[in-house]
This record gives structure tokens, C-alpha cells and sequence, in this order.
């Protein structure tokens, strides 16, 4: 028993924490009525809707999974896109000091400015279609992409360059025998960051212009002053993101081994 | 000598791909995309005129900066503050850490612009609801990272400390702190940049100034100048914020650079 207790303390501190709060939530909300439904929903209330927001089309057009579906496709969508893009330029600039030199001045322009930035005019220039929110995506993740290969790449230890050098490797060789293998992680580092900032910058976008996607959903939901489906989007927003960046974890894990032990 | 010679090369070539850059903008909105899109001289005119003469709305370009920057800087500061607390007590104490972690680990991934909506309900459309969401940008990037620096400090300096005496208090001041200070700015830069992204969607979402009301008042009327001219300066500032940042970072982390 002492054992049990020495092992899962922490864990057993964990839940319990959790446990406390949601009790609080409910006592203060369901059982004490502190507040309106229609300002702070309590937690049979939030959980309810959850259950019945899977089926019902109600009050804005879609199932949660419908939205869930459309803001991940244009997600990956235009993730996919700026990823492809971005990952080549990133080694070419790092590579060769000419595309260094000719395009990051541009580049150093338009990095600073947040993917969210461009929504506006995106949505003049394509419309409030996929296209726009594609390409905010797009920018954010071609960004991120970009920064990090471009460091991966310049990290290549000149040592194995000149072993490289040694044995006769070609510029060729060189570059993806040496340097990609050394700068995936941090490739994968790029990836990871876009994907999160992708993510983010697809709600704020379909909060601005959508018709379809959770963040038109929880956008909608305030309009109608509906909290509980405000914090179910929120919650379903925040879980989407985690699995998507654990997933490309394991991918990490499973294409980077023994890269580059660190 | 040659080095000298390459840096001109490399000056040119940035002057001459900004230059075609501009060219290119300059001749693509010549045709049918010139009715969508202004060219560059519009947009860096309209910058150059509103800066402190003219306006865009109520007041001119540098009081729309410094609303934007003043909203940053109190959720940015708070949040640190709050952030750098909780960090280093989570990874200080494991009780801490046990109570705390399953809640951080549930609000982390949800992003700042995800409580918008539910940041209106409960606070309402004032300034504070703004400084709530950026509290929340700040607040998390910083926790997490001054949390993985206070639990992977070495342990061979926490026992050599211990080995000569020092007390708790003595080993969180002078040996946790300290080492957790490169991980806590790589954290505050994250955050800086986060905060800045989430102030333009908060103002993008409901505001009467600022640079995110800019660019989304520039939608609304359809002025495709006024949005490229607030998408210069939120690039110009977030620049300059970035470069600022690390000044101070290379002044108070000298230490950490000569080691390596």
C-alpha cells in the first residue's frame, strides 16, 4: 500500500486537481447558480451540448464534425502547400550564398509581419472562399518553414563538411548526405511550429470570414450568446491542435532516428 | 580585405533584389490586378504622409502603433510575470508541478485567438479583454519554457550546492534561477511574437484603433492602400520589437554566450 501510494502520488495529485476544479465548476455553477447559462455555462450544461452538437445541425449550419472537417482541410491544405515550398528554399538559401544573398532581403520584409496579418487583404484579393484562408495558412507556414531549415541547414558542422571534402563528395553528396540528414530536426522543429501557428491562424481567419469551420462556429455561438458552445469549440480547438502535433511527433521520431543525436 | 569585398557583394544583391521586389509589384499591378492591388508607391506614400501628419480614422499612424503597443505590453509583461512565477515553482516542486500540469497541459494547446469569443462574453469588448488574450499568449509560452529549464538544470550543480551547504531558498536563487534564465528568453521571445500576432486579432475582431483595426477597416471599405500600408507598418514594428528584444537578451544573457 505504501509502495502504491509512493509510486502514483503525483498521478494521484494530478486527477485530483483536475477533479477539484471541475467539482468547483459544477458546485458553483449548476448547484449554487452563481451565474446565467448564457454567461458561464456549467458542466452537465458544456458536456450536454458537446454529445448533442455531434448530431445537430443547430444553431449554425453544421455538426461539429463537419466543422471539424472543413478547418482541417483547408488547414492542411494550405500547411501542405507552404510546407513543400518552403522546406527546398529554406536549403537553397542556406546552400548557396547567391539565393541567400538575392532573397533573404525579401524574405527579411515579409517574415516579421503574422500570417494573421494578411487576412484582409487575402480576403479582397480571393474572396471568403477556401482560397484566402488557404493562403493565410500558407504564408504562415511557408514562414516558419523557411526560418527553421534555413537554420538546420547553416548548423552542419564544418567538420563532417570536410570529411565529406576528404573522401571526394560531391556539392551534391555533400548537401544531402551531410547537411539534411543534420538539419531534419530541426526541419521537423519548422514543421511542428508552422503547423501549431497554421492552426491558430485558421480560426482567427474563419472568425473574420467563413461560412463552415470551428472558428466560424464559436464566432457564431457568441453572436448568439451561447458560452457553451463557445467552450466546446474552444476545448475541440485545443485537442485538434495537440493530436496534430503529436502526430507529427511520432512521424518525427520514426523518420529522424539517430539523425543527429543531441 | 576579402571579406570587406563580400560584404559589398551582399549589400548590392540586397539592394538589387528589393529593388526588382518592387519593380515586380510596380509592374504586375499595371495590368488587371492593379484594379485588387496599389502599387508600392501608394502604399509607402500613404505610410511616409500618416505617420504623424495625416490620419487613418481617429488619430495618426504613430498613436495607432503606440495603442497597439501599449495593449502588448501590459498582457505581455503580466502574463511573463505570472508565467515566469508558475514555471519555475512547477519545476521547482513536484507537488506544484502535480497539481498544476494536468490544467496547464489542458489550456496550453487551446491559442489565444481561440478565447476571443469567450473573452467578449465574460469581459466584454473593452481594453481589458484585450490584455486578457494576451496575458494568455504570453502567459503560456513563458510557463512552459521557464518549466523545462527549472527541471532540466544540472543535476551535479544542484548537488555540489547541496554538498556545501546551501539551503533551499539559497539553491532556487542562486542555482536554479540563474541556470533557467536562457530558457525563460528563449520562452519571452516566443511570446513577444505570439502577443503581437494575438493584439491584431483582437483588434481585428472588435476595436476602434490599433493596427489589426487598420487592416480590417481598410476590408471594410474596400482600400486596399490603407491595408497594405498597416500590413507595412505591423511588419515594421514587429521588426523592430524583434531586434530590440535581442539587444536586451545579448546584454543580460553575456554570460551564457561566452561559455560555448
Amino acid at each position: 500500500m505504501k509502495n502504491f501510494w509512493k509510486k502514483y502520488k503525483y498521478l494521484l495529485i494530478s486527477c485530483a486537481s483536475v477533479a477539484a476544479v471541475l467539482l468547483v465548476w459544477y458546485l458553483l455553477i449548476d448547484v449554487m447558480k452563481l451565474t446565467k447559462n448564457s454567461v458561464f455555462p456549467g458542466v452537465e450544461k458544456t458536456f450536454g451540448t458537446f454529445v448533442a452538437k455531434l448530431a445537430e445541425k443547430k444553431p449554425d449550419g453544421a455538426t461539429l464534425g463537419q466543422h471539424l472537417l472543413e478547418s482541417l482541410k483547408v488547414c492542411l491544405l494550405g500547411y501542405s502547400i507552404g510546407a513543400v515550398l518552403g522546406i527546398p528554399l529554406g536549403v537553397a538559401m542556406a546552400w548557396n550564398k547567391w539565393c541567400d544573398w538575392l532573397v533573404r532581403p525579401v524574405f527579411d520584409l515579409i517574415r516579421p509581419v503574422p500570417g494573421l496579418a494578411w487576412t484582409p487583404m487575402f480576403i479582397l484579393i480571393f474572396g471568403i472562399g477556401v482560397e484566402a484562408k488557404a493562403m493565410v495558412i500558407f504564408v504562415n507556414s511557408f514562414v516558419a518553414c523557411i526560418v527553421n531549415t534555413y537554420t538546420g541547414i547553416r548548423q552542419a558542422d564544418e567538420l563532417h563538411m570536410w570529411v565529406g571534402d576528404v573522401f571526394g563528395a560531391s556539392n551534391w553528396q555533400k548537401l544531402t548526405k551531410i547537411a539534411i540528414p543534420t538539419a531534419t530536426p530541426m526541419i521537423f522543429t519548422g514543421l511542428r511550429t508552422a503547423l501549431g501557428g497554421s492552426w491558430m491562424a485558421l480560426v482567427a481567419a474563419e472568425m473574420l470570414a467563413a461560412s463552415k469551420g470551428l472558428g466560424f462556429m464559436i464566432q457564431q455561438a457568441r453572436y448568439i450568446s451561447r458560452p457553451d458552445l463557445v467552450i466546446v469549440g474552444m476545448l475541440m480547438i485545443g485537442v485538434v491542435g495537440l493530436a496534430l502535433d503529436m502526430i507529427l511527433q511520432k512521424v518525427e521520431t520514426m523518420v529522424a532516428k539517430g539523425m543527429n543525436a543531441k | 580585405m576579402k571579406k570587406k569585398h563580400i560584404n559589398a557583394m551582399e549589400w548590392s544583391c540586397a539592394v538589387a533584389s528589393i529593388f526588382a521586389f518592387l519593380c515586380l509589384w510596380h509592374l504586375g499591378v499595371k495590368g488587371d490586378l492593379g484594379r485588387l492591388m496599389p502599387g508600392p508607391g501608394p502604399v509607402i506614400r500613404m505610410f511616409l504622409e500618416t505617420l504623424f501628419g495625416g490620419r487613418i480614422g481617429s488619430c495618426t499612424m504613430a498613436v495607432h502603433i503606440l495603442y497597439s503597443l501599449a495593449r502588448v505590453m501590459a498582457g505581455y509583461f503580466l502574463g511573463a510575470a505570472a508565467g515566469v512565477v508558475l514555471g519555475l515553482a512547477m519545476g521547482w516542486s513536484r507537488l506544484v508541478e502535480a497539481v498544476f500540469s494536468p490544467l496547464f497541459r489542458i489550456i496550453r494547446p487551446i491559442p489565444p485567438i481561440a478565447w476571443i469569443p469567450i473573452s467578449i462574453i465574460w469581459i466584454g469588448l473593452g481594453e481589458d479583454a484585450k490584455i486578457f488574450l494576451i496575458f494568455l499568449a504570453s502567459f503560456c509560452n513563458v510557463t512552459l519554457n521557464a518549466w523545462s529549464g527549472a527541471k532540466s538544470v544540472d543535476g551535479d550543480y544542484l548537488r555540489a550546492a547541496q554538498m556545501l551547504g546551501a539551503g533551499k531558498g539559497q539553491l532556487l536563487f542562486t542555482v536554479v534561477l540563474p541556470a533557467t534564465v536562457p530558457s525563460i528568453f528563449a520562452g519571452l521571445q516566443v511570446a513577444l511574437s505570439s502577443c503581437w500576432a494575438t493584439v491584431l486579432a483582437a483588434e481585428m475582431v472588435r476595436s476602434s484603433e490599433g493596427l489589426g483595426w487598420i487592416i480590417i477597416a481598410g476590408m471594410n471599405n474596400n482600400d486596399m492602400v490603407q491595408i497594405m500600408t498597416g500590413i507595412l507598418a505591423i511588419g515594421f514594428v514587429g521588426m523592430l520589437l524583434s531586434m530590440i528584444f535581442r539587444k536586451v537578451e545579448t546584454r543580460l544573457c553575456r554570460w551564457n554566450k561566452s561559455d560555448s
